[in-house]
């Protein structure tokens, strides 16, 4: 196990540093200036600025970076909110995206695995077509629309929810549920084939024979084994719902950091941009490697070698 | 079952309480009054503001010599109880108050201003604004000698700025400037703590620079009518009244939250069921229905009034056919503004055929422009040799993404041509900082843009078109132009002066056409007047949040 930790940690390494220096090479080729603005200020300010940040000279840059960030544990000032450092600014938008995204992964979680099991004991049957179809919608809906409907429907004709902002629970509650219905269909899509597959295998037929009653069958022996693949789909979603929740945050003026990565790629904030997509990357990575480990922990079949 | 998925459970919940604890932590509060921004604060450094909605912030947390009156936006005493001008009015001598505080309860001095005024004019401060510093004897010149020479440059008791006493602060002028005084009640001109400033300064590479933190709670020390308590990034800032603050009384909001949410529905949303108290703009998308329903007795809430701001096309000068003067005329003759702003914006901006936005300024007569005539417009084209637009390739017209309204202007104003003219466009609509980049670099035949009046003077629209001027899109160049300019700066008689001014406009307008004036902008604010008090939508769209309050 410690072998394998290692391994993936000196992969990861290598994975950081390619995403880097994709990153900071495509940003140096894309157009547009970071201090041109609407009022242009003196061209003497604008020299002044690229050399505070470095930005003349950018295969100094490239390797200069690295080093600040390692050396200093710094990631370096932002230029389009200037009172904040990059650092600053993840460690006040990446728990807002976080807290955000573990409430609508646990909701997509519990419920997607709880249609996802209703959906493989009444296969075929209406439940299951309804079930099926739902998340059917639920994946091919782009979640703008959704959540416009939700905010139409919640706070908009009626006023049960509060339409957005960041503070108390009640205000989570609508971009919880655009951000996690996706995940929810999918782990309902796959909790119904694993516990199908794992009802048809001879353990269960076994079980039965014995005469242990169908709701013991089902939670003793067929949902352990079904919701392995969703342990293991876990990692990638926990990474995909943090890094693809922009859309959500500007719908519901949640002040995360998916909506910040967006506005710094615009706005060639290249500090900012590299800051955030290295967290990114790490994130990816860990939880990524999470999955691994927790899947080898809860299936003794997986065997996990350097 | 439960085992395996117990522990995904716990870590997303864990997860999520510990993160909603650390990024939530705001207490609502029922006497705060919410305001929220357009867009988001950019920076709270009062040397570097550009943007209105930081110096909205900063004009309430800070105050300069001068501060503008409710109302009027008229300059009237701030930290400088008086002031005497001499008579060749380059002199000024303003007199501080003894009582004047930081939040801190320490003095503000002359010495305050002296330390931010000489930190504005350093180059890698990145002040957008220090060409309004021009105007002080020797600060061009200070300016340009650390620019070229970093190690060898000019002594700052080189420039107009002098304290001789703690109370006094004497500047010196290049040439009169009948706005100097509103000057000093625009944020770059604000003093900062010199004493607290220096716990922050950090030297990198030989160049002194100031640790951002401190324009954080609880390091930011201002002297103004609020004082910042908290700033969560992206969320809000709140503001309490700076117990220092010697006209206290005047400040009648206990606890002021200034948000900006990143979609204006979501913002409108957010009015409409009161946790935002008072809007400072109105939402694009739904202005016409907005406007429509206050017509009609509707609604109360909507006040929108022009502003000191122009939209316009800027044609590129130096580029193909709009080098030809008559060109540039006849694409301004053949706009019909009325029908654009009555069809496509369908908002109450004004069409106008000048730059200036008409009756803003108090003695300046802005110059007849010319209107829609589309009859001349051909026979200049034929003139200049395209008969019927044949010879001339299609124009690029810049626009920027991201706004519906920009598109649809261009698609009018290019079928006016077309139908007028057979002048053909292509639109070519471009990301926020490509367009700028390309704005600037005039790479475009046509660009679309607009700008907003910094101070009460027609050389804010200008000196947009003077030869190198940095925000001279055009690239329009014309010593005629220039050379008026030159002699209205140094004009000292008000009158004359801006009778010059006028003459200046007049050849953009009339003559040359680097520009074509579209409409006065409208701009306005949604907030219910029978619970709020103490905004006074004026034609600078600048709300004073001093006098912010409950009714």
């Amino acid at each position: 196990m410690l072998r394998f930790i290692v391994h993936r940690l000196l992969q990861s390494v290598l994975v950081l540093w390619l995403v880097y220096t994709c990153t900071f090479w495509l940003l140096m080729a894309a157009p547009g200036d970071p201090f041109v603005g609407r009022k242009q200020p003196p061209p003497a300010i604008i020299a002044a600025l690229k050399a505070r940040y470095g930005l003349n000279d950018p295969v100094r840059a490239y390797w200069r970076y690295p080093e600040v960030v390692l050396l200093h544990g710094d990631l370096g000032p932002t230029i389009s909110y200037s009172n904040w450092s990059v650092a600053a600014v993840i460690k006040n938008t990446l728990p807002v995206s976080m807290a955000l995204g573990a409430l609508a992964l646990a909701f997509a979680l519990w419920l997607g695995v709880a249609a996802g099991l209703i959906g493989a004991v009444f296969k075929g049957r209406w439940i299951d077509r309804v079930l099926t179809t739902g998340c059917l919608a639920a994946i091919s809906i782009p979640n703008f629309i959704f959540g416009s409907v939700l905010l139409i429907l919640f706070a908009v004709d009626t006023t049960v929810l509060p339409s957005g902002g960041w503070g108390s629970f009640r205000q989570l509650i609508l971009p919880a549920a655009t951000l996690g219905v996706t995940y929810w269909a999918i782990l309902a899509r796959l909790m119904r084939e694993s516990t199908w597959d794992v009802l048809q295998s001879d353990y269960i037929r076994t079980a039965r024979a014995k005469g242990n009653s169908p709701v013991r069958i089902l939670s003793r022996h067929a949902a352990p084994n079904a919701s392995l693949p969703i342990l293991a789909f876990l990692g990638p979603a926990a990474a995909g719902i943090l890094t693809g929740s922009f859309v959500v945050e500007k719908l519901f003026a949640v002040p995360g950091m998916g909506y910040v990565f967006v506005n710094a790629c615009l706005n060639k904030d290249i500090p900012l941009v590299l800051g955030i997509t290295m967290v990114y990357t790490v994130i990816l990575v860990m939880m990524n490697m999470l999955a691994d480990v927790a899947c080898a922990m809860a299936d003794p079949r997986i065997a996990i070698n350097g | 079952m439960r085992k395996t998925l117990l522990m995904p459970t716990i870590i997303l919940l864990g997860v999520f309480l510990i993160c909603f604890w650390i990024s939530a932590g705001a207490v609502q509060s029922h006497d705060a009054i919410v305001f929220c921004q357009e867009r988001q604060i950019h920076t709270i450094d009062p040397a570097k503001m550009t943007y209105l909605q930081d110096i909205q912030v900063a004009e309430g947390l800070w105050e300069g010599l001068l501060q503008f009156a409710p109302g009027t936006l008229k300059p009237i005493a701030g930290v400088a109880r008086s002031w005497t001008i001499s008579k060749n009015r380059l002199k000024y001598v303003f007199h501080l108050k003894r009582n004047a505080r930081w939040s801190n309860g320490q003095r503000v001095t002359s010495r305050d201003f002296v330390f931010e005024w000489k930190r504005v004019l350093q180059p890698h401060t990145g002040a957008g604004y220090v060409f309004l510093y021009f105007h002080i004897a020797g600060a061009e010149k200070y300016f340009n000698s650390l620019s070229r020479h970093p190690h060898h440059h000019l002594a700052f008791s080189s420039v107009g700025i002098k304290a001789p006493s703690p109370q006094e602060l004497i500047v010196t002028l290049n040439r009169p400037c009948s706005y100097f005084l509103d000057l000093m009640a625009f944020p770059p001109f604000f003093p900062l703590d010199r004493r607290v400033m220096e716990q922050y300064k950090a030297v990198t590479d030989g160049v002194t620079g100031y640790n951002p933190i401190w324009t954080r709670p609880p390091h930011l020390i201002s002297n103004g009518a609020y004082k910042l308590l908290r700033w969560r990034f992206h969320q809000f800032l709140e503001l309490v009244p700076n117990p220092y603050y010697d006209q206290r009384t005047q400040v009648k909001c206990r606890q002021l939250k200034v948000v900006s949410y990143e979609d204006a529905t979501a913002a409108f949303l957010a009015y409409r069921s009161g946790v935002i108290n008072v809007l400072g703009f109105i939402p694009n998308s739904l202005g016409p229905a907005l406007v429509r329903e206050a017509r009609d007795g509707l609604r109360h809430d909507v006040h929108i009034r022009p502003v000191f701001g122009t939209a316009f096309l800027n044609l590129n000068c130096q580029r193909g056919v709009l080098k030809n003067r008559l060109v540039r005329e006849a694409l301004s003759l053949a706009i019909n503004r009325h029908a654009l702003v009555k069809n496509v914006l369908r908002m109450p901006d004004v069409p106008v055929h000048v730059l200036v936005p008409p009756n803003t300024i108090a003695g300046y007569h802005s110059p007849h422009g010319m209107g829609f005539d589309p009859k001349l417009a051909r026979a200049l084209l034929r003139r200049a040799g395209y008969p019927g637009g044949r010879g001339i390739p299609p124009l690029k017209y810049l626009t920027v993404a991201q706004a519906p309204v920009a598109a649809r202007m261009a698609e009018a104003i290019g079928e006016m041509w077309r139908k007028e003219l057979g002048v053909q466009i292509v639109i070519d609509s471009e990301e926020g900082k490509i367009y700028q980049e390309d704005r600037v670099h005039g790479n475009f035949d046509v660009s679309d843009s607009g700008w907003y009046g910094d101070y009460p003077d027609p050389s804010t629209w200008l000196d947009l078109f003077l030869t190198g001027n940095p925000n001279n899109d055009s690239h329009f160049s014309s010593s005629t132009y220039d050379a008026m300019l030159r002699r209205a700066s140094l004009e000292r008689n008000s009158h004359r002066r801006l009778a010059l001014l006028s003459r200046a406009e007049a050849l953009l307008v009339n003559k040359d056409f680097p520009v074509v004036p579209l409409y006065q902008l409208a701009d306005g604010m949604i907030y219910n007047r029978a619970s709020i008090a103490g905004i006074a939508p004026n034609f600078r769209m600048m709300t004073l949040l001093k006098y912010i309050r409950y009714r």
